[in-house]
């Protein structure tokens, strides 16, 4: 058993796990739907695509970076999978996919790394390239009509749980490992913490920031692999607004957006609260044209109550 | 008396921060206030300032009680504080930076303000452009356009929280000089100051505190430099600078002509095994840089260098240095040794992964233990391994830099202002350290600004000047003069 201040020291540590229980347990005595299975895995499923990506920011806002770019090679990397998709083979069009994602990150990480640019500012010149080479490639117009067999990652489940909440799942246990259990993870938050610090303690720098960005890049592609798969159609207007999603979880999560501080558990906990926000309030019929204040206000709600004194 | 404080306790959570402190002040009194870190000084600098409030005890300021419930009311009522860290705008101007928190009106007239803050400038004799930007001054410039804002508020009381941490000797002699203006003005100054001669130079009073308790005050005249240490630490330390080393023959690094941009040009040196090496010189005098450039921080050219034998062309990082036994323990332990955000544990391991990593997965079991036998070989005092690094005192933090650099087992350290701000137990605990580590047979680099450690504590000192190698003092010849005049650029 744990004794009281062990439970509260862990409350404290992971104020989004807190919350999201608040706000479950609020929307189950409001709505008896609310707490059934299907609800619940309903939202989780709902939540994997945006989880994915705040898993890589959470490593690169670690790292005292940003990432604007997500929402863009989220888009970009799901209509060049579409497109190779149509052309026959499924391991060839994810492989791409993930690519395209990977170059992106490097890009992203080569020019703040190398370049010694802001993060915020880079990242929103290549989200804005970014999403016009993904309007060039399509013209504007969605990629439709994709095999079935791939259809699959976005619709079929194993024993009854849907293939993104696993394919979620996995990743949160990868980033997990990678922030607490390696050199990778140790030095992404003390580049974060203290820069010069770090690189005075022989980090390569430069090395690790590349890396972090390659991570963040390909997981955008991967979520866009699920919503891709699970529409069957890649729009170019995919994941526009998503990078705000993804920062928003990884603050309601605990961390800070100057760096050195924050965890994945904290982040899926983050993204879990802006589902069952989104989920309860239509449960409860509310007008979506209320939903983004709501979150606005609980994003609002959580810092102020994080603040350290 | 203007300033009478009155058995002044004050809590924070698990520590008694001050316990029934005393403390008293007079018009044109400088007043030196003593005491290791964590004694409470910058607690009980803090209540005066309005900071923080007292859990116990009466201010009188003027003879009236008073409480002040934060900072702007204590400097409204003439008691101005000057931090450390100075808190100036850097990108605005003398000027306006004098006049920021006092301007009462929405327009501004800056030609009016400028003037002002000239006239200002002037009347005390502080050589400076009211309307230089901040940022191009030099730390003891900053440190008069901190006074002179004081000044413009009339201050009645200024309390210098170690305004001599981070200016050189010459800079030192020159503040001392305004302080003593400040003095005659019938202004009453609090000094904080870890350097004892400093003490002795300019306070009329001092009061020693320690763990938070008021241990004792009187005229600084009856008062010698060790029962003031004693006051401070509570125990003896016989000798201030242990030195026990001893050179061996071999030479274990050498270089010649370092250029490091504008700032080093042709300096050339040798370490033997078992030396202790100093390098002295004012601020900018490329002191600093040596070591960075050497440590592959700072882009460095040189001729030749050699580590026991190993001719190294180059080194671009780092981690490069590391790999050939370099090793260097960073200037400012906050912004260049360590993480605080991490703990003990993590800050040691940063730049040891090798030791408990395998295929690039850390095992934490491993890095315990390491860091259990790092807190015992180095005495660190902390709750904890997973003690985050900002929770700890100076001294201890400055251990924890030690320790994972030394870990690595390097050849030759450089070490950079390694005593610079931590209290006297700590910086003997650093001496031994260093003495240690020349009797394993490295080489030693101890660089500093605190001349009485350089002249007791190392075997030759190399004294620089704009960038240039003055020359290098051995034995009877290494003293505080002859190191002055050298980094002054006076031949000797």
């Amino acid at each position: 058993m744990m004794d009281k201040n062990k439970i509260l020291k862990k409350m404290k540590e992971y104020p989004a796990v807190v919350g999201f229980i608040g706000i479950s347990i609020f929307f189950a005595i409001l709505s008896d739907r609310f707490f059934t299975l299907s609800n619940i895995i309903n939202v989780f499923r709902q939540v994997s695509i945006q989880a994915i990506m705040a898993f890589g920011m959470t490593m690169v806002i670690i790292s005292g970076g940003i990432d604007l770019s997500v929402g863009s090679t989220f888009a970009l990397s799901a209509v060049i999978m579409a497109s190779v998709l149509k052309g026959g083979s499924v391991f060839l069009g994810i492989l791409v996919a993930l690519v395209v994602g990977a170059l992106m990150g490097f890009a992203n990480g080569f020019i703040i790394a190398k370049g010694r640019i802001q993060p915020f500012i880079v990242t929103l010149a290549t989200m804005a390239i970014g999403r016009s080479l993904t309007l060039v490639y399509t013209q504007g117009m969605p990629i439709t009509g994709l095999p079935s067999s791939f259809r699959v990652i976005g619709r079929g489940n194993l024993l009854g749980i849907p293939y993104p909440i696993i394919i979620m799942l996995g990743t949160f246990i990868l980033i997990w490992f990678i922030l607490s259990n390696t050199k990778l993870g140790l030095y992404t938050y003390a580049i974060g913490g203290n820069e010069t610090a770090a690189k005075l303690s022989g980090v390569k720098v430069i090395k690790y920031k590349i890396i972090i960005y390659i991570i963040s890049g390909v997981l955008s592609a991967l979520s866009a692999m699920l919503l891709t798969a699970r529409l069957n159609s890649a729009q170019p207007t995919f994941g526009s607004g998503y990078e705000l999603d993804a920062i928003a979880a990884v603050v309601l999560g605990g961390a800070s957006l100057s760096g050195g501080r924050g965890s994945v558990i904290g982040t899926i906990f983050g993204a879990l609260i802006m589902g069952v926000i989104n989920n309860g309030l239509n449960l409860l019929n509310v007008s979506p044209f209320y939903q983004q204040a709501v979150k606005g206000a609980v994003i609002l709600i959580a810092v102020l109550l994080e603040r350290e004194d | 008396m203007l300033l009478k404080l009155e058995n002044i306790t004050k809590k924070f959570p698990g520590v008694l921060a001050l316990d029934h402190v005393n403390f008293e002040l007079n018009n044109g009194e400088v007043h030196a206030l003593l005491g290791e870190n964590g004694a409470g000084k910058s607690t009980l600098i803090k209540i005066i300032g309005g900071v923080h409030k007292a859990d116990e005890g009466k201010i009188y300021y003027e003879g009236k009680i008073v409480s002040f419930s934060n900072p702007s009311e204590a400097i409204n009522n003439g008691i101005a504080t000057i931090h450390q860290e100075l808190n100036l705008f850097e990108e605005l101007t003398v000027a306006e930076n004098i006049y920021i928190g006092n301007i009462k009106k929405a327009f501004i007239n800056k030609k009016q303000m400028i003037k002002e803050a000239q006239n200002l400038l002037s009347k005390n004799e502080f050589n400076i452009k009211a309307e230089s930007l901040v940022k191009e001054l030099n730390i003891s410039e900053k440190q008069l356009v901190a006074i002179a804002k004081a000044l413009s508020l009339k201050s009645k009381i200024i309390i210098m929280d170690e305004p001599t941490a981070s200016i050189t000797e010459h800079e030192t002699q020159t503040l001392f000089k305004i302080v003593k203006e400040l003095k005659n003005k019938g202004i009453g100054i609090i000094f904080i100051s870890h350097r004892m001669e400093e003490v002795f130079d300019i306070a009329d009073k001092v009061t020693v505190l320690r763990d938070g308790k008021y241990i004792g005050s009187g005229y600084v005249k009856d008062f010698d430099q060790n029962e003031l240490i004693n006051m401070m630490v509570g125990r003896k330390i016989d000798d201030m600078f242990p030195k026990y080393n001893s050179i061996e023959n071999e030479t274990i690094f050498s270089i010649e002509n370092l250029k490091i941009g504008k700032m080093v040009k042709n300096v050339s040196f040798e370490v033997k095994k078992g030396e202790i090496f100093g390098i002295a010189g004012l601020v900018g005098s490329g002191k600093s840089e040596i070591p960075l450039g050497i440590y592959g921080y700072m882009p460095a050219k040189w001729d030749r260098m050699i580590i026991e034998n190993e001719e190294i062309k180059k080194i671009r990082r780092p981690n490069e240095a590391l790999n050939y036994g370099i090793a260097l323990v960073p200037e400012d332990r906050k912004s260049m040794g360590l993480i605080l955000e991490l703990d003990i544990m993590k800050n040691i391991i940063i730049q040891n992964t090798d030791l408990i990593e395998k295929a690039g997965v850390l095992f934490w079991s491993k890095a315990k233990k390491i860091a259990k036998a790092e807190i015992k070989k180095y005495s660190i005092k902390a709750t904890s391994i997973n003690q985050k690094a900002e929770n700890l005192s100076g001294g201890n933090q400055q251990k924890v830099v030690i320790s994972k650099v030394l870990k690595k087992n390097p050849k030759v350290v450089f070490l950079v202002e390694p005593t610079r701000g931590i209290d006297v137990g700590a910086k003997v605990e650093v001496y031994n350290i260093i003495n240690r580590l020349a009797n394993d047979g490295n080489g030693i680099v101890f660089i500093s600004s605190e001349l009485p450690e350089i002249v007791s504590l190392c075997d030759r000192v190399l004294v620089m000047h704009r960038g240039k190698n003055m020359g290098i003092l051995e034995g009877e010849k290494i003293t505080q003069e002859n190191i002055l005049k050298l980094a002054t650029g006076v031949d000797i």
